[in-house]
């Protein structure tokens, strides 16, 4: 009937380059929105858009499970519990004065200075290999298989430190001082409440 | 248990609703099939013949094709969100001894199109101390994903339809549940944007539960892909078939099929005897035996190589023990999806989010007019979608629960109309529409997820809502650890099987 | 651990009991009556629209003008004008107004109320468009004979006493032997040849000495015997606004009484009740009136200004 992928690589050059410049068009606003909103919680879903163009850059270089996990994770998963976190702890989001601290003004600018040539250095001296031919079809297997063979140490030492992180957040959230709300929320009540519910039952 | 009726008083109304389902179904079905052969195949068609040598508007025919896949969605979503407003109002009306709405059109038949209506010419309104482009643009990113995310459970469907093929997408049910996990962001925005203590409760609410349910649901999800093989949604509803089994063997393209079964099933395959010996096609008979729900072929291919002894007595009690195991788990691993699902989407008994006597309406409190209409909207399309994401990925996809033997004449019968209704297009110089795999495909997929549907309506009616600390303490001390434990013993059993 | 899987399995079991439960609901015939096309079977102490009955039996009006109901009201809805009549040295009502829209249809004033007068009706349909018109008069609150026969077995109330009647009774006796034969269309024609006679013994007999005599001749002549009783009534310048055929005589006797020409107006009446006797006949029929006396929809009224001037009247002579 037709072919797909004679349509595809006909036209892929151009199309990149112009899907290119749209997320560019769209994620560069964005990514300003993020540093200039006093809104914070606004900044916060400006940066959640940011995340979102950056899957799309990875959709554009091939890299489709890279895509999906940045989405996932990033813009969606972590973004959104720092906006709650925001939310959460600062009540006073809308008329909030900017504070302004002359003093501040020239470390700051020298400081962000230094940051950008650090990285502005790094991604200079990188040598970034380019090589011709298309990506993998299956980049899903190429990735797991690299991962888990290749690359399994760092693998597993990430695994690791997301365990510790988990368990240090069920520690911190994990208190045995008395709090108001206990009774509530604790886990006693919990495991009573359900105890009652196994004597409704039987 | 006394106040259920004996005797079935009801045949009436259940009669109505069956009827009622029947029509909409109908025209949805109906619509979807019009839009994609037109957009699909008429139009290009035209295009082409139009075009003559002229490449430029050739690559516009193949263009138009391979917008069909979201111009079909886009035409199927409102049409059957309308159809499952009106299904959840009436289904819930049976459950609940009442009538439902019955007034607007033949039965209520038309009560979703007034309610539209209605909603449609009801004033925007912007609450004052709105964030105005975060308010309008919530129920946008609650509402998009839903039908960019579904396209690749169309391919899976409809047996890759070279009109869909477009959308198999090798990442497949990652990028349906990367794309289902978005929603939530346009719950918080609105919630938060509606300067509104209860839409922000309900709105970080939302939030809470959508992160703490994603973990078990796409840890089912993932596990069922373990199992599999793959993450392909399409290949996934593929080695669920029976038809598509009965046709690795004896098939024209057999060789290319069972290659493909193979690159899927091989590698994991450490197991002997392997079911290659006795003929992967044996599995066609097990009909619905082959779902993943049952273990999937893992299951299957332990009953064929049992009936074909190849097993000495210790090996098959002890595959035996392991294969019923391993359907324990999979019921488990359903059972964990359609919960966290039901969590995602915010429905009862997880819908703290909206939850009436606490939050008057949760997120969308202050929303009106066309904005709760898209609110609305998405919310049924969720629900319909996390279906059909089930059903690829338990239930089968597509296909037929009876064994390839039984269902062939059904099929010689399904291509007979088909190819009828092909000529008679051809007859008059349209593009054929049908065809026998691809309409029981979209049938039986289509019946199937309704039926979830139709479960998720019983669940409504009868479970009340949990209570947000029971909530958490459901998914995060109960659900994960399941999913966790059930990780590990399917990946276990699928090399023991 | 194993009791964690029992108490899963235990809980599982249970939510499956539910929904079983829940899905045998769905064949159970639905409780729903779909309201304007079936109406609904409303118990006799239902608590709706209020209204003033009259006597079933003699068409009296039977509030007395206590202020029982004004008085015990908690929202203060109920609006009573009465004066004491000159003759009688009773109170007498003029107008009876209660707000619907302030009413709480709690019902006290109808407990209160010593002559079984102002009831409850089953008519819930008061939607309106303004809240003056939620008011209702007297006009609109009395309910008609029929009306408040259909009430009173319904909600089995006790018969009220008729009024003492200083009537001639010989005269109505007379009146209700002869068109006791032809009912309905005989109706009018009793009250119309009754009247002439019975007004001026009325006015002049009004001290009420031969009660007894005339309820004894009432109860034996059903019907007439009403009509009679009616003409004493509107002679005593009671205000009745409800049945056609009442209305008509009670204006055509109070003019009458005014100038005198008492054959003329004899002739009027009797052309006006003749208009009326479709009405009477159709209430005849019980079961088709059924619905509009539940809803409590009095048949239209033809001439309403008359009515309206008959009602004026006493307010007048009360303020002279
Ligand atoms: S029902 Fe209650 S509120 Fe209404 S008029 Fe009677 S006493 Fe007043
Ligand atoms: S209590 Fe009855 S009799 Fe007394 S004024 Fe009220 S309605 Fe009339």
């Amino acid at each position: 009937m037709f072919n797909l992928n004679d349509l595809a690589h006909a036209a892929s050059a151009h199309l990149e380059i112009c899907l290119f410049y749209l997320t560019a068009f769209i994620m560069i606003p964005l990514a300003y929105g993020v540093l200039l909103d006093r809104n914070i919680i606004r900044a916060g879903f400006l940066l959640i858009g940011v995340f979102g163009g950056i899957s799309a850059l990875f959709l554009l270089l091939q890299a489709q499970f890279l895509a999906m996990a940045q989405l996932m994770i990033y813009a969606v998963g972590i973004t959104l519990v720092v906006v709650i976190a925001l939310m959460l702890t600062n009540p006073n989001l809308e008329y909030e004065k900017s504070v302004e601290l002359p003093q501040q003004q020239l470390p700051a600018f020298l400081t962000s200075i230094l940051v950008f040539l650090v990285l502005y250095m790094s991604v200079l001296s990188e040598a970034w290999p380019v090589r011709n031919e298309l990506p993998s079809a299956d980049n899903i297997k190429v990735l797991g298989t690299s991962l888990l063979t290749q690359y399994s140490l760092p693998f597993e030492f990430a695994s690791i430190l997301l365990l510790v992180a988990l368990i240090g957040a069920v520690m911190l959230a994990k208190s045995d001082h008395f709090h108001p709300g206990e009774e509530i929320l604790g886990n006693e009540s919990i495991s009573e409440t359900e105890g009652n519910e196994n004597v409704v039952k039987v | 248990m006394t106040t259920a009726a004996a005797a079935p008083y009801n045949i009436g109304e259940i009669w109505k609703f069956v009827r009622l389902s029947l029509i909409w179904m109908g025209i949805i079905f109906g619509a979807v099939w019009l839009v994609s052969w037109v957009v699909g195949a008429v139009i290009p068609a035209l295009i082409d013949q139009a075009a003559g040598k002229d490449a430029v508007l050739h690559n516009l025919a193949n263009i138009i094709r391979l917008l069909t896949p979201l111009i079909a969605v886009m035409v199927f979503i409102p049409i059957n969100a309308t159809y499952m407003v009106l299904a959840e109002r009436r289904g819930l009306a049976l459950l609940t001894v009442r009538k439902g709405p019955n007034r607007v059109g033949p039965d209520g038949f038309l009560q979703t199109g007034a309610d539209a209506v209605k909603l449609l010419f009801k004033e925007n309104i912007d609450p004052e101390g709105s964030d105005p482009l975060m308010f309008t643009l919530a129920p946008i990113i609650f509402f998009a994903p839903s039908v960019f995310g579904a396209i690749p459970l169309l391919a899976a469907v409809t047996s890759d339809h070279e009109l869909f093929h477009i959308v198999n997408l090798p990442t497949g049910i990652f990028y349906v549940l990367a794309m289902s996990s978005i929603p939530v962001v346009g719950i918080v925005m609105g919630g938060w944007a509606s300067n509104n203590k209860y839409s922000l409760v309900g709105g970080l609410r939302s939030a809470a539960q959508a992160i703490s349910y994603e973990i078990p649901l796409v840890l089912a999800v993932i596990t069922v892909c373990l199992l599999v093989g793959t993450l392909n949604v399409v290949d996934i509803a593929w080695l669920q078939n029976p038809m598509a089994l009965a046709g690795l063997d004896n098939s024209p393209q057999a060789a290319q099929a069972l290659q493909r079964w193979e690159s899927i099933r091989g590698a994991s395959h450490m197991a002997a005897p392997s079911i290659s010996s006795i003929g992967v096609n044996s599995l066609a008979d097990f009909g619905f035996l082959n779902w993943n729900i049952f273990g999937g072929d893992k299951f299957t291919s332990y009953l064929a190589l049992l009936a074909a002894g190849k097993y000495t007595v210790e090996a098959a009690i002890f595959k035996g023990l392991a294969a019923l195991l391993l359907i324990i788990s999979s019921f488990l691993l359903c059972g964990l999806y359609l919960t966290g699902a039901c969590a995602e989407i915010n429905r009862i008994p997880f819908d703290l989010p909206e939850a009436e006597s606490e939050l008057v309406s949760g997120y969308n409190t202050e929303y009106s007019g066309i904005r709760f209409a898209i609110f609305f909207l998405a919310e049924f399309t969720n629900l319909f979608i996390v279906s059909t994401i089930a059903v690829v990925m338990w239930f089968g996809g597509g296909s037929s629960p009876f064994p390839a033997t039984l269902y062939a004449p059904v099929m010689q019968a399904l291509a007979g109309v088909c190819g009828a209704v092909n000529e008679v297009l051809k007859g008059i110089g349209l593009p054929a529409i049908l065809e026998a795999t691809t309409l029981s495909g979209a049938i039986w997929a289509i019946a199937k997820t309704y039926f979830l549907v139709y479960f998720a309506i019983l669940v409504r009616g009868t479970l009340p809502r949990f209570r947000i600390d029971q909530l958490m303490d459901f998914g995060w001390k109960r659900l994960i650890p399941l999913s966790l434990i059930l990780l590990l013993t399917v990946t276990f059993l699928k090399e023991l099987i | 651990m194993f009791a964690l899987v029992g108490r899963s399995i235990e809980s599982l079991r249970q939510v499956a009991r539910g929904l079983g439960t829940v899905l045998k609901h769905a064949a159970r015939e639905p409780i729903t009556k779909e309201f304007p096309d079936t109406m609904p079977q409303l118990a006799g102490h239902f608590r709706g629209r209020l209204a003033l009955a009259v006597n079933p039996q003699t068409g009296d009006h039977l509030c007395i003008s206590c202020l029982q109901c004004e008085r015990v009201c908690p929202d203060k809805c109920i609006q009573i004008t009465s004066h004491k009549s000159p003759e009688t040295n009773k109170p007498e009502l003029i107008n009876f107004k209660i707000d619907h829209g302030l009413c709480m249809f709690c019902g006290l004033c109808t407990e209160v109320c010593p002559t079984n007068c102002i009831i409850n009706t089953n008519d819930f349909e008061m939607a309106d468009y303004s809240r003056e018109s939620l008011v209702y008069d007297l006009k609109k609150l009395t309910l008609t004979q029929d009306e408040s026969a259909h009430y009173y077995s319904k909600k089995e109330l006790p018969m009220p006493k008729p009024k003492p009647k200083p009537a001639a009774k010989p005269a109505a006796g007379a009146a209700a032997a002869k068109p006791a034969a032809d009912k309905p269309a005989g109706k009018p024609e009793a009250k119309a040849e009754a009247k002439p006679e019975a007004k001026p013994e009325s006015a002049e007999a009004k001290p009420a000495a031969a009660a007894p005599e005339a309820k004894a001749a009432e109860e034996s002549a059903a019907k007439p015997a009403e009509t009679q009783a009616k003409a004493e009534d509107s002679a005593a310048k009671a205000i009745e606004t409800q049945a056609k055929t009442v209305e008509t005589a009670t204006k055509a006797e109070e003019t009458a009484a005014k100038s005198g020409e008492t054959q003329q107006k004899a002739e009027e009446v009797l052309k006006a009740a003749e208009a009326s006797t479709k009405t009477e006949e159709s209430s005849e029929k019980p079961e088709e009136k059924t619905r509009e006396i539940d809803l409590g929809r009095v048949p239209a009224k033809s001439d309403e200004a008359a009515e309206t001037k008959a009602a004026e009247e006493p307010k007048k002579e009360g303020e002279q």
